[in-house]
């Protein structure tokens, strides 16, 4: 080979770890880890994008700068159904224009309708790539993914009650932490189950009925946590049991399927909204019908799929009676406001609860 | 608030279906009259745009939702009460890369829940290439849900095809013919929903027309060119009417003084399709121009004015 590839790929929620272990065992190449996203990536961002497109725009473009200063000299970046399908190129122009030299993988352009197209791409990345040795990482990442997934979920759950405050928050960064330096499936296998058996031992002052947010919106926003301003987080440290469906492992890996899901809405919708649309108002009302005290539907600023589902969210919080909160966020970086929102939406909801509860 | 399968339309009277004059209406209406007619069923169009409409439709709109949306919901609400059936199509794609934004996904559905306590029916077609539904099969469907046989069905579908075409074909010859005049000529790309709203755009056509300044518009176009074109500026664009608004200003760029980009704020698609197209083509003058529900329209005259003055300029006619 020529030379070694330096390939990144802009961060998403914690996945990079799983992209970082793709690409250093599955291609054979260098990954840059992204730097963690900062307030001066997002200003870089909204600087160089267009007034109104969507904040994750915005954000990974920053975040594609951070990349590049890192020392990448290729990025890859996804296709997408929504907006983010037009994402790739329009950031290349960008950045290009403003004097970057780099090589772009841009996965909509090896969006063909057939699937082994994608593997064009991997080909580019290296050409000398071993498809068995490419398949069992995929498959490795794919359980990675599933492990990241259950932890995150089992972590939000929990957080917020645990007696001694900061462990649950320790044996979470040091899963990660395994995660991104896991060298073969067995790390990650240990990496997983060490954090399991930690998160049993710690002592728990859980309420018997708890207050549970279900967490549901738009793809990016709401599996990134900085994009989100740590909301779930917020959540939690209220004393809140914190849901979410949407990650990876749901919507993509072991994804029901628009008819599956479709049809138990069918009294809302009868035709898939948008990309993410049937999953967060079938999300909304399995919320709603196991009688959870609230949901927070959260969309980036301009987000069509996610403002057009409002009306149903609305319609399903008229007919169980369960209070929504619509947050939209830009790329501010000030998080007063949100925390003023979240705070009357918590007192609302347990001066609720216990009204309900006599 | 769902009908299943439709056959709630079928009635011992003929039912009448409205028209919403707004989003999809430009660019069908030709289609969706001669195909009602053929049928033998009478219909009903909304009002051209006006401010109480508008009104009417932020009202009962999301706050956040496009321009062109609200524009809808009120032509939408104007129809209650004057007709059985209320016609909102939804439309996915026209094939790979071929796709709309995803508003037009959603419209249906959208629609039915922001009125769903009013008692008024809707009436849907569904084309979905990609997802099997070819747009013939989607009227033929809609045909049959409206009770009438396959065989008719498919006539009027083909009937209004034809329909279409012809007067699409008359129309892109009239535009083609503005491109050979000697004033300044200026391309106007929007959505033709925008170009074509009396409350919206109109006003700026009159205005390009009062300065002397011949307006012409970029979508009205050979489709299937259109779209090859798109690709050579911008090979991974997903959005039909964006390409094909794109594929015009490819093809056209050499034959006008300026082109004005026109959209609804806070339009999808073009949020990031007119940046591309501002940085795919620095050597012709572009004035972008973002529509909102405010009225007085002082600041667009002003703009357009100095717009019209430097096109004047580099033709040396100021």
């Amino acid at each position: 080979m020529a030379r070694e590839r330096k390939i990144s790929f802009p961060m998403v929620a914690n996945y990079n770890s799983v992209v970082k272990y793709f690409v250093e065992h599955g291609l054979n190449a260098a990954f840059i880890m992204p730097p963690k996203l900062t307030r001066r990536t997002v200003e870089i961002g909204a600087k160089n994008s267009p007034d109104y497109v969507c904040a994750p725009f915005k954000t990974l473009l920053g975040n594609m700068v951070d990349a590049l200063e890192a020392g990448a000299d290729t990025l890859v970046m996804t296709m997408g159904l929504c907006r983010l399908g037009y994402y790739a190129e329009l950031q290349e122009q960008i950045l290009k224009d403003l004097g970057y030299d780099f090589e772009m993988i841009n996965l909509a352009a090896y969006s063909t309708g057939k699937n082994r197209d994608y593997f064009k791409a991997v080909r580019r990345l290296n050409p000398r790539v071993s498809l068995g040795r490419l398949a069992l990482t995929f498959a490795e990442c794919l359980k990675m993914v599933e492990h990241i997934d259950e932890i995150e979920e089992e972590y939000y759950r929990n957080c917020g009650f645990e007696r001694h405050p900061g462990q649950y928050k320790k044996v979470y960064d040091r899963f990660l932490l395994n995660m991104e330096l896991a060298r073969n499936v067995r790390d990650i296998e240990a990496g997983y189950l060490k954090a399991k058996r930690e998160f049993q031992a710690i002592l728990l002052d859980k309420p018997e009925q708890p207050l549970r947010v279900g967490v549901i919106g738009e793809y990016f926003t709401v599996m990134d946590e900085f994009s989100n301003l740590y909301l779930e987080q917020k959540l939690a440290d209220m004393g809140v049991e914190v849901h979410r469906w949407m990650n990876l492992t749901h919507r993509n890996i072991h994804y029901q399927g628009q008819k599956n899901l479709g049809v138990q809405i069918s009294e809302y919708c009868r035709y898939e909204m948008g990309p993410t649309s049937t999953a967060n108002i079938w999300c909304a009302k399995n919320y709603a019908v196991h009688g959870f005290d609230g949901i927070i539907h959260l969309k980036s600023a301009g987000c069509t799929p996610e403002i057009d589902i409002m009306p149903v969210l609305q319609n399903i919080s008229r007919d169980y009676k369960i209070p929504v909160l619509y947050l939209t966020y830009d790329s501010q970086t000030s998080d007063t406001g949100l925390m003023t929102r979240v705070e009357a939406f918590y007192d609302m909801i347990s001066m609720r609860k216990q009204v309900v509860q006599i | 608030m769902k009908e299943k399968g439709n056959t709630a339309a079928v009635t011992a009277r003929t039912p009448v279906i409205g028209l919403p004059r707004a989003l999809l209406y430009e660019r069908e209406a030709v289609m969706w009259k001669a195909f009602f007619s053929s049928l033998g069923m009478r219909g009903i169009i909304s009002a051209p745009t006006n401010r109480e409409m508008l009104r009417l439709g932020a009202e009962a709109a999301i706050d956040e939702v496009c321009l062109s949306t609200k524009i809808y919901l009120g032509h939408v609400r104007s129809l209650f009460g004057k007709c059985d059936l209320i016609l909102v199509p939804r439309v996915s794609n026209y094939g790979l890369h071929r796709n709309m934004c995803t508003k037009f996904e959603s419209l249906y559905d959208l629609v039915c829940n922001v009125f769903r306590n009013t008692g008024q029916r809707f009436l849907a077609y569904n084309v979905d290439v990609l997802g099997g539904i070819s747009e013939e099969k989607a009227f033929v469907d809609l045909g049959m849900a409206l009770g009438f046989g396959r065989k008719d069905a498919v006539r009027a579908f083909r009937r209004a095809g034809r329909a279409a075409a012809e007067d699409w074909h008359k129309k892109i010859s009239r535009e083609e013919r503005l491109y050979r005049t000697d004033q300044i000529k200026v391309l106007v790309a929007g959505h033709s929903y925008l170009t074509e709203d009396a409350y919206i755009g109109r006003p700026l056509f009159q205005y390009l027309e009062e300065m002397g300044v011949v307006p012409i518009r970029a979508d009205r176009v050979d489709r299937k060119e259109a779209l090859r074109q798109s690709v050579r500026v911008s090979p991974t664009i997903k959005w039909e009417m964006s390409r094909e608004l794109l594929g015009s200003i490819q093809m056209h760029k050499s034959k006008v003084d300026g082109l004005i980009l026109m959209s609804a704020f806070p339009c999808g698609p073009d949020s990031m399709v007119n940046e591309m197209i501002i940085r795919k083509f620095p050597d012709i003058p572009i004035l972008n121009i973002v529509m909102d529900n405010q009225d007085g329209t002082a600041g667009l005259e002003t703009r357009l004015e100095s717009f019209t003055d430097i096109l004047k300029l580099k033709r040396g006619e100021l």
